[in-house]
């Protein structure tokens, strides 16, 4: 009975310690005159950038300090909701994904920053995606672009002619099949190119290069070119089956720097890792370079024109909640980000920012970075287009869209048919509902 | 009132002292529950008839979600899928469980190694064994394909690459992972079973799977009902195991109920839908178990 | 009744007598059936275990390597400088015991009073709680964590064990097993004028060791490898438990998997040799700790 009781009484001082609670404040308590920002970001130890731009404004302006606040980085907006529905959100958080935009801005989380949009023009790329109402709610610091990377190693060893810029798919799926039979005939298990598993690797080009492809209008039609070829490609064996892929858990980089592949679609931030991982041993040492991804037709190929690709912005937002005393200070920061000193230090850790033609030669002052024209000339000249065109039902399509490349690719469904049934699905579950 | 028999006021005291003592057991536990858990499902019930977003945003909307819902195709598809897991795995992993707790519940060497192996499914990280299992399920390399083919079989199934054979996949991985988990339960059921009841049975010289039937099993009743509670309600949620082996693909063939919510709540940002289907499985759930219930009361009556 | 107060048995009864030539082969072959089944039930432990001693590179390759080679150590002296796995695991293993003392204790309370406490309403009280673990956890996630805010809980440990600690599942376990303790027993001790408290603390507690040992076992585990709440809730890295701190781990080095290996090798450890010194509970408990009261 007495122990019972103590039982008790210990678990009745648990529960209230419990509810009054034990947690620090994080109240932001600044010395007079100086501010502190809150800024949110992901996987610190080895994504540099945070850090980067955060102390570099702090350099700039020593009055502002930057506090840096991890979140998990599959786990992003899950965390960033919670934190935002409970008002502890962080003064200055990232728009990690594009598709997700419309969610914050929707919800009223997101202050108008219309005003630093307009001071730094027209040179930082991708700035429309996050303009809605007329007004722009986030600016992007950084835009990475698919780009084809190629093994100029393994194309030599085959004896086939590198990629030029002047590529259209039946060029590049044709390079890959040849590929792939000089390396069976030489006796390498390599192959002429590996797509992720990722709907983007088929999708994103599709919607970015057809004319008149609409994610919105509910009609999928534009994508069956895209997967006919891929499907064409791995029944070839030029590429790795889908299923193998996905259950053996293949991973890009190491398909690619490992050789088992000559050539690969990917966005431009692979350059940061393919550089780190030749230096560590994790990639084989060989030579590579970068081309423009492969055109739907002649028209946007050649250096004469401007090769059409995908690839999603980062903007930074200011928290619609944040202080008064601080929001000046948020704007410089964001300003600073995506201007031109921003940019040249996030070259000089192998980022791609929103602003490429100001930062080209400390991005090719990186050691390892190839030096030829082709390269460089990728490196600045892409009309990126949006692989989630922000939008009330983008999310959602997508995940049917998802839905879709998992089943053409696995085989299970055949391309007309999958088509077919996204669209009924869009039509019935999204747009009219 | 005050004509009220002394039988009856003494009656009346009784269950007021029952209900006081009866409540000073439930209350640790009561307490943290009722704040923690009950009240924010109790707002559940009321976001399901809002378009709520999270951010504040809470429209009431009547009826509005559950109208949706009722021509929601994906929702259908998810529900049967569900469906098809839980109608599968419930009798295999209480078969499996109850197999492995009578097998390890002997004196036996190496008896601590064994169970601990078999509860090893269930503490190993569920991306390490969704990724074994996957790659044991690889149409071209693995080896389960492979020795499909030594046998004789030319075309054997994709597994979690197909559509048709994803969803076995799927629950011959969850059973194998949670065979040792309910094991560990029916252990301990089994410890509630006197000794006599075997030696009486043997006397009427009954054998052994007899007296599995005419012992163990009835023995192991509330042990039973509380395991098939706890697996149907688990299985009716089932959303790790499918998230890390097949995401739902492929195409829709492995969606199921829990992960829809999720997609629609925290990927789709409409929170309001995504509560009214959880009040959807919650009330499914709440049937079957009320079912399951009524029959293990008449059951333990008679 | 004097059979019912006698400590259940510690096995089924072994078979008759038979032959001891058959008796032994049979014996050899059951062990040769587990030995198989255990191989196959440790396969992807083992896998964990050979990619925590490969090169990274060698991790994910078609066909699969089941032997490393050559076999890299390093893993296990990197993680210790590349993770913070002392802290990670130092919390883990406090709110483990936390959260499975309070569920044990709060649950086995709660559940004497569902079992052998006669009240009106208890039946509908049950099933609310069991109503409960019907909803899917990520559809009051958000409600929730407002909640927990609100209290200052979130991003302390606190918030984890008023997560895990009030569940309904100890209950309604505990509930299922006190119900095959007879009534008879209790009433014996109600006449002799034991309390309520009494019973539970002397009779229905010590009758109850293998239920409170897989209870526990369960708990621990459950709370061990729980990564949505410590996802949601624990935001500084000091407080970091070991799913959610591994997790991070694979998040930012996402291509070294044989260091993701070698953490998740080292996270399956302590709960393995935990399991192995608590399992004996099953056939033990009762028979040591018996009826003294």
């Amino acid at each position: 009975m007495k122990r019972s009781l103590a039982a008790v009484v210990g678990v009745t001082a648990a529960i209230s310690l419990v509810l009054t609670g034990c947690g620090g404040g994080d109240d932001d308590k600044s010395a007079s005159g100086s501010i502190t920002l809150t800024l949110a970001g992901w996987s610190f130890a080895t994504t540099p950038e945070f850090k980067t731009i955060a102390d570099g404004y702090h350099a700039a302006h020593p009055d502002v300090t930057v506090q840096l606040k991890e979140y998990d980085a599959t786990n992003y907006d899950t965390q960033m909701v919670a934190d935002l529905a409970a008002g502890k959100g962080p003064d200055i958080y990232p728009q990690k994904s594009l598709k997700n935009f419309y969610t914050y801005q929707n919800g009223k989380q997101l202050l108008d920053v219309s005003d630093v949009a307009a001071g730094l023009g027209d040179k930082v790329g991708g700035m429309a995606n996050y303009q809605a109402d007329g007004k722009t709610y986030a600016i992007p610091y950084r835009q990475d672009s698919w780009v084809l990377f190629y093994n100029k190693d393994l194309f030599a060893k085959a004896g086939v002619k590198t990629p030029d810029g002047s590529w259209t798919w039946d060029d590049y799926a044709a390079a890959a099949k040849d590929l792939t039979t000089k390396f069976k005939a030489g006796g390498s298990k390599a192959v002429g190119d590996y797509e992720h598993i990722w709907q983007s690797t088929v999708q994103g080009f599709a919607l970015a290069q057809t004319q008149g492809a609409s994610i919105e209008s509910g009609d999928f039609a534009y994508l069956k070119p895209y997967y006919t070829r891929a499907v064409d490609l791995q029944n070839a064996g030029a590429q790795v089956k889908f299923g193998d892929a996905t259950t053996n858990n293949l991973t890009y980089q190491a398909q690619f720097g490992k050789q088992q592949a000559a050539m690969m679609l990917m966005g431009s931030w692979f350059i940061a890792t393919l550089l780190k991982q030749q230096g560590n041993g994790d990639a084989d040492k060989f030579d590579w370079g970068i081309a423009p991804a492969p055109q739907l037709t002649k028209a946007t190929t050649g250096q004469s024109a401007t090769p059409v690709t995908f690839g999603d912005p980062t903007g930074l937002g200011i928290n619609a909640k944040i202080a008064k005393n601080k929001v000046a200070a948020a704007k410089a920061f964001l300003a600073y980000a995506a201007g031109a000193d921003g940019a040249k230090s996030l070259a000089r850790i192998g980022i791609t920012p929103a602003d490429t033609d100001a930062v080209k030669d400390s991005f090719f002052q990186l050691p390892g970075v190839p030096q030829d024209d082709l390269t460089k000339w990728t490196f600045t000249h892409h009309d990126t287009k949006p692989e989630n065109p922000p939008g009330k039902y983008t999310a959602a399509l997508q995940n049917i869209l998802n839905d879709l490349h998992t089943a053409v690719m696995s085989g299970s469904k055949d391309i007309d048919a999958a088509i077919a049934d996204a669209q009924t699905r869009a039509k019935n579950e999204v747009l009219n509902k | 009132m005050t004509s009220m028999p002394m039988v009856r006021r003494g009656r009346a005291r009784l269950v007021l002292r029952n209900t006081a003592v009866g409540w000073s057991f439930l209350l640790p536990n009561f307490a943290g529950f009722a704040a923690l858990t009950l009240v924010p499902v109790a707002l559940l019930f009321y976001y399901a008839f809002t378009s709520w977003n999270v951010f504040g945003g809470a429209e009431w909307t009547g009826l509005d979600n559950f109208r949706q819902l009722s021509h929601d195709h994906s929702f259908r598809t998810a529900l049967t899928n569900t469906v098809y897991y839980t109608v599968f795995h419930i009798p295999l992993t209480l078969v499996a469980a109850l197999g492995l707790a009578l097998l390890l519940n002997r004196k036996l060497r190496g008896v601590a190694f064994f169970r601990t192996v078999a509860f090893f499914p269930y503490i190993t990280s569920i991306v390490a064994l969704a990724q074994v299992w996957n790659m044991l399920f690889s149409p071209s390399y693995g080896p389960i394909n492979q020795f499909l083919r030594a046998i004789g079989i030319a075309h054997p199934p994709g597994w979690t690459t197909s559509a048709d054979w994803s969803m076995p996949a799927v629950i011959v991985v969850g059973t194998w992972r949670e065979a040792g988990y309910y094991m560990l339960l029916f252990l301990a059921g089994l410890q509630t079973i006197p000794t006599q009841l075997y030696e009486a049975a043997r006397v009427d010289g009954a054998n052994a799977w007899q007296r599995l039937l005419a012992v163990t099993l009835p023995g192991l009743r509330p042990t039973t009902f509380f395991v098939v509670v706890m697996l149907t309600i688990g299985s009716f949620k089932v959303f790790d195991l499918i998230l890390v082996m097949t995401n739902g693909g492929p195409g829709q063939s492995t969606l199921v109920v829990s992960q829809y919510i999720y997609q629609k709540g925290f990927v789709e940002n409409q929170f309001g839908y995504a509560s009214a289907i959880s009040i959807v499985l919650f009330a499914i759930c709440f049937v079957v178990t009320v079912v399951q219930f009524l029959i293990n009361r008449r059951g333990s009556e008679s | 009744m004097t059979i019912l107060l006698q400590p259940p048995s510690l096995e089924i009864p072994i078979e008759p007598a038979r032959p001891p030539q058959r008796g032994r082969t049979k014996r050899l072959l059951g062990y040769a059936v587990l030995i198989v089944a255990a191989a196959a039930i440790l396969l992807p432990f083992y896998w964990m275990l050979i990619s925590s001693l490969k090169a990274n590179n060698d991790v994910y390759t078609i066909p699969v390597k089941w032997l490393p080679n050559p076999v890299v150590w390093k893993n296990y002296v990197d993680i210790w400088h590349k993770a913070d796995m002392t802290t990670w695991l130092k919390n883990t293993l406090i709110l483990s015991f936390a959260v499975t003392f309070l569920q044990v204790l709060t649950g086995s309370f709660a559940a004497y009073g569902f079992a052998k406490v006669r009240f009106p309403g208890r039946r509908v009280l049950f099933l609310a709680y069991l109503g409960t673990i019907a909803v899917p956890w990520q559809s009051y996630m958000i409600p929730q964590f407002i909640l927990f805010s609100k209290l200052h809980l979130s991003d302390t440990l606190w918030s984890i064990v008023a997560l895990q600690a009030f569940g309904a599942f100890g209950v309604f376990l505990m509930k299922q097993y006190y119900e095959t303790i007879p009534d008879e027993l209790l009433d014996a001790a109600r006449i002799d004028g034991m309390s309520e408290y009494g019973i539970w603390r002397r009779i229905m507690l010590p009758l109850s060791v293998p239920a409170i040992a897989s209870l526990s076992l369960l708990t621990l585990v459950t709370t061990w490898n729980d990564y949505l709440g410590p996802l949601i809730y624990l935001r500084s890295h000091s407080i970091w438990t070991i799913q959610i701190g591994l997790k991070t781990f694979v998040n930012s080095y996402n291509a070294e998997y044989s260091l993701i290996m070698t953490g998740s090798v080292l996270s399956v450890l302590p709960i393995a040799v935990i399991f192995l010194l608590g399992q004996r509970y099953f056939v033990e408990g009762i028979a040591t700790t018996g009826l003294k009261g």
